[in-house]
């Protein structure tokens, strides 16, 4: 024997099965199985729940998985449904509440009966592909209470009824349709949404369907959106206590759908209270109600903005084709004004400031103050008007804003040609006569339009302003050079004008009177003498003179007169009487101005220095004037000048608009000249394009007037047709 | 006459222009000779008077259209007159040296003439014909529309009757360019008439079809 040999001590494994008893497991499932009894009884607080985890253990341990499985599912099984019985049995309001109970004695239950089971949940059911424990007893509630052909139906009525009554006034308990839906969620979102939310839209649809239909036909279209608000406001208010959140969305694109999406048409076109009326009245309140409201609803804003656009195209139309308003240019424009501040008001109070509705604004006003051919003449004329008068005594900030918004205007002009043309012969009136309020808002208002139009613009109007004051420092000058010889004279005040910058007038002949003359050509001397290579010409149609008369009982005034009416008086003080034939020959005045001159000096009431015979109002060349020894006035200046700025009679607008058309030939030819030589090749429609494109800022060209420039450049042969394609015009260098 | 000079290479045709002016002479011996017939004997050109001679010789009337091919086959410059270089030109392409081969020639011309490419030529070259003043770009619509009547009256009759009859009643244009010209006939080629139906004003038809196509299909109504 030898001791060294060891004995081998291995620790084995059992190497025969520990069977379980048979008994043993149906033992242990009957512990199990009471368990499951007791704690749906509400007797759990007797049980040792130690013992029972181990239960479970051992059986899943000893291969009972499947029995423990089964015989889970059958005590559940046989318990909901006696629960579901117990449901059905309830009577009225009582149903809700019992499920409700039920449902929450039954989480409770299966609560417990997982932790039990906990061992099987984590080992057998993985690998058996069983439904764990939880969801196994949210489903069998499912199948056998909620699906139940007894309480399905009569689950939906009432959840719906209850809704249905609280929509018409009724207080419903909240808390517990929270608790139900909130059941339904956590069954799975299907069975919320199969079992409650899809009938809920449906029958929701039909609901806000008949209760629009009620509403509109006996509502106006502010009220009626107030109560759509409401109701909108309702639904968010009823998700968020006691629907699921997926819920809001689905449930409000319901109301808006039914509300206001299948009315829209009908409420905005609305006889008295649609979107007319409520722009009409400054209505901000419904106004931005309903763009909030619509918003919502696909088609909704743009429907709101072609309405607006088309009754503002149209209110417009009638502003500017209405001819007693067009009597009184400056009204006008006021009236334009006034038309874009409100609709600005409302865009700002009621749109949020909606960029698409301003710019619907701003076509609609570009649209129709262009339908009016002399809007450019009367927007001059309004601004004359503010620089004459109007705005005296406002601030600075004031003055800036008129002439902001007249800015606005003159932005929608498509023929700012004509506005400049107007305006040039506006300001000439007002600088000659001294007749503007202040320099400074002239000055902004040059800026203003350079900004906007660019420095060719304004480059003649700025020549205007510097020849006044250079006219002023030359005065100066004159003065006091010539003050020795000139004594005791009349005091001449005179404006040199640059010719380019200034409106064109044709110069008339005009005699005048010898002491004037004296000191005229005492000036010209001097001027011409320091100027060398210029040329003077007296502009006798356009000057001022105050002159001093004394009348019959020793009243001293003093007249402020046109150079013309001056010249007529100064003849009566060699003559009490003369005849229009003397006086006009005497001043050799042109027939239509002469007759202007004296109709203003004998005609009118207060201003009446020279008396007529006969009395009528009309000058006729047969007439006789008198010197009026019985003026009065109880003023002791009196002005009897015409040199405001008037709208144009119809002859005058004509000559206007025809000089402007002569003006556009040459900008049109040299846009024309510019493209093609760039371009070198190009077809008709695109030469049209590119030109009017250039030329946008100052007018709109008539495709007609391109194709006859084009057509005088071929014979100039600037251009010439290409000879393959007689669509093309071709650069001729 | 056939000339085979045209055949020879360039190295030999030196020799043939040296000696030209003897064989042109001979050549053109016939053809001056009738040429002297009917020139003015100071001036030595065909004036007007002799232009009547040449027609009543030829049996065609003076305002006849064939006078006006003639010239443009002569490439005669001045309108009533023809030079001597002119009638040579002029002769020697129709291959003709007297009267009686001229006039045989004439329906040749004329079949010549209506040939698409050519008329486009004598087309615009009638245009140009009637520019008798220096730095003259226009016609008189008068003289445009008898012009019109005999250049295009055969081929596109009903456009040319209308086309007179607008311009003769309308005010806005007193006379006729040549880009007006050459557009008219263009018209005629690709715009279908009475209908007028693919006629587009946006495309750059000369701003007087324009009018013309208006004013037509107003009297239409």
């Amino acid at each position: 024997m030898n001791s060294q040999r060891r004995k081998n001590f291995k620790i084995e494994a059992f190497k025969h099965k520990v069977e379980l008893d048979p008994k043993y497991a149906e033992r242990t499932w009957k512990v199990l199985e009471h368990a499951i009894h007791e704690i749906y009884n509400n007797n759990a607080s007797r049980l040792s729940f130690e013992e029972l985890y181990r239960s479970a253990y051992n059986m899943v341990l000893h291969k009972y998985g499947d029995k423990l499985y089964t015989g889970l599912v059958a005590t559940m099984t046989g318990h909901l449904n006696k629960i579901a019985k117990s449901i059905e049995s309830a009577q009225g309001g009582l149903f809700l509440e019992k499920l409700n109970q039920k449902w929450a004695d039954h989480n409770k239950a299966l609560q417990m009966i997982r932790d039990i089971l906990m061992y099987m949940d984590r080992s057998y059911v993985p690998t058996s592909h069983k439904t764990p424990v939880h969801e196994l007893g949210l489903n069998l509630w499912r199948d056998h209470i909620i699906h139940s052909s007894k309480i399905q139906a009569r689950l939906q009525d009432t959840l719906l009824d209850l809704i249905q009554r609280e929509r018409t006034g009724d207080v419903i308990n909240r808390g517990l349709m929270r608790n139900i839906t909130k059941m339904l969620m956590d069954l799975g979102s299907s069975v919320y949404q199969d079992d409650f939310e899809k009938p809920f839209l449906d029958v929701s649809a039909s609901f806000y369907s008949g209760e629009s239909q009620q509403f509109i036909e006996c509502c106006d279209c502010g009220s009626y959106l107030k109560k759509a608000e409401r109701r909108l406001n309702e639904e968010m208010e009823r998700v968020s206590h006691y629907l699921d959140a997926k819920t809001e969305v689905k449930i409000t694109s319901v109301v808006e759908r039914e509300m206001i999406a299948n009315h829209m048409q009908r409420l905005v076109h609305m006889d008295n209270s649609g979107l007319v009326n409520m722009l009409i009245d400054d209505k901000y309140d419904d106004l931005s109600r309903m763009y909030s409201l619509f918003k919502r609803v696909p088609e909704g804003l743009s429907t709101i903005r072609d309405v607006m656009t088309s009754y503002l195209r149209e209110r417009g139309r009638v502003l500017v084709t209405d001819t007693e308003r067009l009597k009184d240019p400056v009204e006008f424009v006021q009236c334009l004004l006034n038309e874009k501040d409100k609709h600005d008001k409302i865009i700002s109070a009621a749109f949020n400031n909606d960029k698409t509705f301003q710019n619907a604004l701003n076509s609609s006003f570009e649209y129709f103050i262009n339908l009016n051919n002399r809007s450019p003449e009367f927007i001059s004329l309004y601004l004359d008007d503010k620089l004459r008068k109007g705005l005296k005594g406002a601030s600075e900030e004031d003055v800036e804003v008129v002439l902001d918004k007249v800015m606005m205007l003159f932005r929608y002009l498509q023929e700012k040609d004509v506005f400049e043309k107007y305006y040039k012969q506006h300001l000439a009136k007002r600088l000659l006569s001294g007749k503007t309020v202040s320099d400074d808002p002239e000055r902004s208002m040059i800026v203003k339009l350079k900004t906007e139009c660019g420095y060719q613009f304004t480059s003649k109007l700025e020549g205007m302003f510097t020849d006044m004051k250079t006219s002023q420092d030359t005065m100066l000058d004159f003065y006091a050079k010539q003050s020795a010889e000139l004594g005791d004279g009349p005091t001449l005040a005179v404006q040199i004008l640059t010719t380019g910058s200034w409106p064109t007038q044709p110069t008339a002949a005009c005699n005048l009177p010898p002491e004037i003359l004296t000191v005229c050509e005492k000036f010209r001397t001097y001027y011409l003498g320091t100027h060398s290579g210029r040329r003077l010409t007296w502009q006798t149609n356009m000057g001022t003179a105050d002159i001093k008369a004394t009348f019959g009982k020793g009243q001293k005034h003093e007249l402020n007169v046109s150079t013309y009416q001056m010249c007529v008086l100064m003849l009566f003080n060699s003559a009490d009487g003369l005849t229009y034939k003397e006086i006009e020959q005497a001043t050799e005045i042109p027939a239509v101005d002469l007759k202007r001159c004296l109709q203003s000096l004998a005609c009118v009431k207060g201003k009446n220095v020279l008396r007529k015979e006969p009395m009528s109002k009309d000058i006729s060349e047969e007439d006789a004037f008198y010197f009026n020894d019985k003026f009065t006035s109880k003023f002791v200046k009196v002005k009897i000048g015409t040199v405001v700025a008037q709208k144009e009679s119809e002859p005058e607008k004509q000559e206007t608009r025809q000089r402007v058309e002569e003006d556009r030939k040459p900008q049109i030819e040299a846009a024309i000249v510019r493209i093609m030589k760039s371009r070198r090749v190009l077809d008709h429609n695109s030469i049209v394009a590119e030109v009017t494109k250039q030329l946008q800022s100052r007018f709109l060209p008539n495709p007609v007037v391109i194709k006859k420039r084009i057509e005088s450049l071929i014979e100039r042969e600037f251009l010439e047709r290409d000879k393959a394609d007689r669509k093309l015009y071709r650069y001729l260098a | 006459m056939r000339r085979s000079s045209n055949r020879k290479s360039s190295s030999t045709s030196a020799t043939a222009t040296a000696g030209s002016t003897k064989a042109a002479s001979k050549e053109f011996e016939k053809i001056d000779q009738l040429f002297n017939v009917y020139a003015d004997k100071s001036s030595a050109i065909i004036d007007p008077e002799g232009i009547e001679q040449l027609c009543s010789s030829l049996e065609v009337d003076y305002t006849d259209v064939r006078i006006l091919m003639l010239a443009w086959k002569m490439k005669a410059q001045k309108q009533g007159f023809f030079t001597l270089e002119e009638w040579r030109t002029g002769l020697k392409a129709l291959r003709a040296d007297s009267m009686s081969k001229l006039k045989k020639a004439l329906p040749e011309l004329v079949k010549e003439v209506s040939r698409p490419t050519d008329f486009l030529d004598f087309y615009s070259y009638a245009f140009r014909y009637c520019l008798t003043e220096d730095k003259q770009k226009c016609i008189d619509i008068e003289s445009a529309c008898q012009l019109l009547s005999l250049v295009l009256g055969t081929q596109f009759g009903p456009q040319v009757d209308k086309f007179t009859e607008y311009l003769k009643s309308q005010s806005e244009y007193k006379v006729i360019n040549m880009d007006q010209w050459m557009g008219f006939y263009r018209f005629c080629n690709e715009i279908p008439f009475p209908s007028l139906e693919n006629y587009d004003s946006d495309l750059a038809w000369p701003l007087i079809l324009d009018n013309f196509v208006e004013w037509f299909r107003e009297n239409q109504k």
